[in-house]
């Protein structure tokens, strides 16, 4: 964490940088054109009223309504001690930097082209990845998710924001150009013709796009399964193209559709009402009972040949080994393919796994660690590959 | 911005919007002040109904120049959002041309006149009317799709624009853009920051009331506060569909309209199809409040400080 500068250190240009730092500590994106364009902002307006020296500074560094609902807070802590009256002592004129683009990478996250030549393909991998390789935060991606603390769980939720944003599933329902003759393109068809004096010589053709898969969520949230659970569920159905068509169950003991409320309450109250509402919550997890419930009661609507299955679970199961194996292959029959995420430190040599998680492994297409921002990424890679692929 | 009626200051911003019946606080007037100055899009975010793109309307009344709307949707494309040529008037042209005498070269030039170019709202905007540049409304952008808005980049990087029959546009002075969103995805970071972010949350009672009562000089004041404070209260419910300020308004002209003074239970029940516009909300709210009647109560309390 950066120390907070105090007002006697440095003209405002400078803690205006510094202040960016400090943001970005805490998991918001700052780039050096939004440095820029704060310092250009507050020349324009009169930086000895507070509120909108303020006003400026949040309309440059926030660009979600996350980072929105945490900047007042952090604005405060960081500037605290120095009164308006300060502000406007410390620089009259803000003074720009010589040149912050060529600050040491990872001071702010650089522009490396200039605004509007970056294609949206190649810009947020390199931006992020340089974000990501000299950022103070790695530390926080690799820790296991279940020892964060408030604090830790609110940047977590930052950066995770931007993690998804990493992974695109084409997901448009815009018709695309095509050799096959299928639908004819009127517009193209008669634009070509111009050529010819209107008479179409050529045929041209759009077809449409294919749906990406469906996703069915299975998630575990008995004991230390649920903190996971609040990180790893918004996760998967952040992914572009999962979210609105999901499916998300949610079991311990027993087995609940929560689809329709997640939309309403968001994840958090649901998990909330369930535990209130459902009995038995914290019992423990019967998976393979709650993997027959499903197969029985929504198999038939949402198990085809381009369901895929993500089941978060780590495989203690306090139900019977020989219902959990017919499920597991009951569900491998009908689905295109099954991850289960695993919150326990798979690759760790004291790594056992549980036997419920030894008797469904069989039946597994990809077996990935859950336990962490960067496990998760992998995750997010893995399941995108999988839905793009015809 | 020579052309655009000059700002000179946030406290300017913030009375010409309260004069244009536009409540605004000052943050967001601070967030337009800058738009104006630093010539940079207005990136605005916020639940339904809030008054999102009711702010690019009333700065298109401030600056007394057009104002040009681009809504969004899933599949928009450059064509429909920047130009395209009217083929089967073209066509039509061709026809005609080939019964006289013009030499090939000559009807070909004829055949990419402005006369047969669709100019969409992309392209007005770029082009601008004559004597000012418009305000840019592109509403909802987080209904398109990623290539249309990375197409959007490019144009709001420079606002320039190539036809490669006829060459290339460049806009003189750089319009006004509001950028809106309803959160339905999350819009593409490379998008964001080239924008002023600014967040337009539900509005406290105090600045709903003073909502109601700007944009409906003629309602009783009494029954302005139990309006107001019902919609504050019917927002801490979990609704599909949280009511926003459009709601508040269009709830309070129909019960002027109605000739009522104050709310009684029949009239909110007669009345509910203005506040909530899904029927499982609508039996909700019925079940677990109306039905209830020291819930009821609350919500209608007589003239009170919110």
């Amino acid at each position: 964490m950066s120390p907070i500068p105090t007002a006697d250190n440095g003209n405002l240009a400078e803690r205006i940088v510094a202040f960016s730092h400090y943001l970005r500590d805490r998991g918001f994106r700052v780039y050096a054109s939004n440095v820029l364009g704060a310092l250009q902002g507050l020349q324009a307006i009169d930086i000895a009223e507070r509120r909108d020296f303020f006003s400026t500074l949040r309309t440059h560094f926030v660009s979600n309504d996350t980072e929105w609902a945490l900047f007042g807070e952090y604005f405060d802590s960081f500037w605290k001690g120095i009164p308006a009256k300060g502000v406007q002592e410390a620089e009259q004129e803000p003074q720009l930097p010589p040149d912050l683009t060529e600050m040491p990478a990872g001071e702010v996250i650089p522009d490396t082209n200039p605004p509007g030549t970056e294609t949206l393909e190649e810009l947020p991998e390199k931006e992020i990845l340089e974000g990501a390789t000299y950022s103070p935060i790695p530390s926080l991606e690799k820790r296991d998710i279940a020892t964060f603390s408030k604090r830790d769980i609110r940047v977590a939720q930052l950066l995770m924001k931007y993690l998804i944003s990493l992974f695109k599933v084409s997901t448009g329902r815009r018709t695309r150009r095509s050799r096959k003759p299928e639908n004819i393109d009127f517009r193209r068809v008669t634009a070509k013709s111009l050529k010819t004096g209107g008479i179409p010589f050529k045929l041209y053709y759009r077809k449409k796009r294919k749906r990406p898969k469906k996703v069915v969520v299975l998630a575990d949230v008995s004991g230390s399964m649920e903190r996971y659970a609040h990180f790893v569920i918004p996760f998967v159905l952040g992914l572009r193209g999962v979210g609105s068509k999901a499916e998300v169950f949610l079991f311990s003991t027993s087995l609940s559709c929560v689809s329709p409320y997640m939309k309403k309450f968001g994840l958090d109250r649901v998990l909330e009402i369930m535990s209130r509402e459902v009995p038995d919550w914290s019992g423990g997890t019967r998976i393979g009972h709650s993997l027959r419930q499903f197969n029985e009661e929504h198999g038939d609507r949402l198990l085809n040949r381009r369901t895929v299955i993500v089941i978060l679970s780590d495989g203690w199961d306090l139900g019977g080994r020989q219902i959990l194996v017919s499920e597991m292959a009951n569900l491998k029959r009908r689905a295109n393919c099954i991850l289960w995420l695993n919150p326990l430190p798979i690759h760790s040599a004291s790594y056992v796994p549980a036997k419920g998680m030894r008797a469904a492994l069989p039946f597994v297409d990809y077996f990935l660690p859950a336990d962490s921002l960067e496990s998760l990424r992998k995750v997010g890679r893995t399941l995108s590959n999988i839905l793009a692929e015809k | 911005m020579g052309t655009f009626r000059h700002f000179q200051s946030i406290d300017q911003v913030e009375e010409e919007l309260a004069g244009a019946r536009y409540i605004a606080d000052r943050s967001l007037a601070t967030v337009l002040f800058l738009s104006y100055r630093l010539q940079k899009p207005v990136f605005l975010e916020g639940e339904p109904g809030v008054g999102k793109t009711e702010v690019a309307v009333v700065m298109a009344r401030l600056f007394e120049t057009e104002l040009i709307r681009l809504q969004c949707y899933e599949g928009l494309d450059a064509s429909a959002a920047l130009y395209e040529w009217n083929y089967p008037k073209q066509l039509l042209h061709l026809r005609l041309e080939e019964q006289g005498t013009k030499r090939k070269e000559e009807i070909e030039r004829t055949l990419y006149g402005p006369e047969f170019l669709i100019q969409r709202p992309l392209l007005q905007a770029v082009m601008g009317a004559d004597h000012k540049p418009p305000v840019l409304l592109i509403d909802e952008i987080d209904r398109s799709d990623e290539e249309f808005e990375a197409f959007l980049l490019e144009i709001l990087a420079d606002f320039q624009v190539t036809i490669p029959e006829i060459g290339t546009f460049k806009a003189r002075e750089r319009p006004l853009v509001v950028v809106t969103s309803n959160r339905t995805r999350d819009v593409h970071d490379a998008l964001k920051r080239r924008c002023l972010y600014h967040w337009i949350d539900y509005p406290s009672f105090e600045k709903e009331l003073r909502i109601v009562k700007t944009r409906l000089p003629g309602i009783d004041e009494a029954l302005a506060r139990q309006v107001t404070r019902f919609m504050q209260k019917v927002r801490s419910l979990d609704f599909l569909k949280k009511p926003g300020v459009s709601e508040t308004l269009d709830w309070a002209r129909a019960l002027i309209a109605m000739e009522r003074r104050e709310l009684d239970p029949e009239v909110v029940r007669e009345t509910l199809g203005c506040i909530l516009k899904y029927q499982d909300d609508i039996r909700m709210f019925e079940r677990d409040i109306w039905q209830d009647p020291e819930k009821r109560g609350e919500y209608l309390e007589p003239d009170s400080d919110g």
